[in-house]
């Protein structure tokens, strides 16, 4: 089930354009991730561009690249712990889209940082559920349903159960790939690694693609059989930065709130800066 | 704020500096500005064994220097089993046990307001100390009940029992207005103290729920030697007089 690569055994070099349309489809369950570093954000408005809904986006920290994508109607579930503009303020195409039903009704599972975390790690290990302490006393079971209660067998401790993560498709972004498709990322580190190991196919796009992965400190490997298409985008991850090519852009999350604050001045961005780029990768 | 006086945010920096008093080697996640400015400084000073964290994934030092990496994975396998830990975290709602909402305002299904989410609330509260900041005390915020139940507070942990309560430990509430506890039997919230200039009236007016304020006394001053750290190492730029106004 996990890691079928329906593509190939290796991971096969498209292009941005050919891996969405390949990988991503209507109605699947989508995660994206990346913490404050390496965010996938010109995948996200790719799969915009494909115009596809009715997606179950997952993520753990959903800040500018879900905004985009719930605005623009691709998502009918969120499953999700924080959803912000991170030192800014709130998300408004998030909030109109659960508020208020625009443009399509949005659908929210939330869970602790510690539960989403976990629910990959199990997706990764090809387990059915992970267990926590977190969850006991609040009021999520309530309102979540894929938080259970279980008893430890060993102690008799009443703690909570999450079903593993297993998502259609997965897609990061990472500075660079080799020709084989093995994949290198370095810098902070969130749980891609589990997010592609969990996931059925997978996207990886990179700032470059090279004939040999220099080793770095700190690095992490994705292995070419581990992964099922790689994209060279560079400035991929615009806004938020690449360690070792280019920095956050922080004016742009500022920026940001006015643009998706209202419904019309988010719909001309739309068209600006996402639709107008239609065929050009 | 000129000369010797302190600031109200000065005061609340000082407070929060204090929630770390005799923490040790702790890691201190502080969530915002003030928050942080509180534990850098008494790391600076009377704590000088706290590991900082810099809210995302980053340790530092007092001054901003990186220390340290401390990405989820790091805190899954480290600290939050092997480590103390202190976390200062904000709350849109809070209620006399301590219970903290972030998730959302109304019913959760359809939200009056969607909020950012119960982060590590719901772990963070029943693994390890947790304070809360509120930068402004109002009836909106100390309500008698919150929506979502998203930190956990004393009640809910004794309904659950064991497991729930084993590692519990909200600490204190620090808000422009004054410190608060829950060391009373049966852990409602209480106040510890107030800022110098704030009344038990004024701090009664904008908490929904009875607040017990008997024995209360008045939160310190800032010491000499903090202002100038607050003011020229830590916050040149003042930026916490438009968290605080005074």
């Amino acid at each position: 089930m996990r890691n079928a690569n329906e593509v190939g055994n290796v991971a096969e070099i498209v292009s941005l354009a050919e891996g969405v349309g390949r990988l991503v489809h209507d109605g699947d369950m989508v995660a994206l991730e990346g913490f404050t570093h390496l965010i996938p954000h010109a995948a996200g408005q790719e799969i915009i561009r494909q115009r596809r809904r009715d997606l179950t986006l997952v993520r753990m920290t959903p800040d500018i690249v879900y905004d985009q994508l719930i605005g623009a109607g691709c998502a009918r579930k969120l499953i999700f712990s924080w959803g912000g503009n991170p030192g800014v303020g709130s998300l408004h195409r998030f909030r109109d889209a659960v508020q208020n039903g625009h443009p399509v009704p949005l659908e929210i599972e939330e869970h602790s940082h510690a539960g989403m975390a976990n629910r990959y790690v199990a997706g990764a290990s090809g387990l059915p559920f992970a267990v926590l302490r977190g969850y006991s006393g609040t009021d999520l079971p309530r309102h979540t349903d894929t938080i259970k209660q279980i008893t430890c067998p060993f102690t008799g401790e009443q703690l909570a159960a999450v079903p593993a993560l297993n998502p259609d498709v997965s897609i990061i972004h990472a500075q660079r790939a080799d020709r084989a498709g093995n994949v290198q990322i370095w810098g902070l580190v969130g749980v891609q690694k589990e997010a592609v190991l969990a996931a059925r196919r997978s996207l990886v796009t990179v700032e470059e693609v090279v004939d040999e992965l220099e080793p770095v400190p700190g690095q992490l490997v994705l292995p070419s059989w581990a992964v099922t298409c790689v994209a060279e985008v560079p400035h991929g991850a615009h806004p938020s930065y690449a360690q070792g090519y280019y920095e956050r852009d922080n004016a742009y999350y500022e920026k940001w709130d006015s643009i998706g604050r209202k419904r019309d001045s988010f719909e001309d961005w739309l068209r600006e800066k996402v639709f107008t780029m239609e065929g050009a990768k | 704020m000129s000369g010797g006086e302190a600031s109200r945010a000065e005061v609340a920096v000082v407070a929060v500096a204090e929630l770390f008093r005799g923490d040790g080697d702790t890691l201190v996640s502080p969530m915002g500005l003030i928050p942080s400015l509180g534990a850098k400084l008494a790391r600076l000073t009377f704590a000088p064994d706290l590991l900082l964290s810099d809210g995302e994934a980053l340790l530092v030092t007092a001054d901003g220097e990186v220390e340290g990496w401390q990405p989820f994975r790091k805190m899954l396998e480290l600290i939050v089993p092997h480590g103390r830990r202190h976390v200062l975290m904000g709350a849109n709602q809070i209620d006399r046990y301590g219970n903290q909402n972030i998730s959302a305002i109304g019913d959760h299904a359809k939200p009056a307001k969607q909020l950012l989410g119960v982060r590590g609330a719901p772990g963070n509260t029943v693994n390890h100390r947790t304070s809360y900041w509120v930068p402004r005390h109002s009836r909106r915020v100390f309500v008698e009940s919150v929506d979502v139940v998203s930190g956990v507070g004393y009640d809910n942990a004794a309904k659950v029992g064991y497991s729930a309560r084993r590692f519990h430990d909200v600490y204190r509430v620090v808000t422009n207005l004054g410190v608060f506890d829950f060391a009373t039997p049966d852990n409602r919230m209480r106040l510890l103290s107030a800022h110098p200039g704030v009344t038990v009236e004024q701090i009664r007016d904008a908490t929904s729920f009875d607040v017990d304020t008997e024995g209360a006394g008045t939160s310190r001053e800032p010491t000499a030697d903090e202002l100038r750290l607050i003011r020229e190492v830590l916050d040149p730029e003042a930026l916490r007089e438009k968290e605080v106004p005074s």
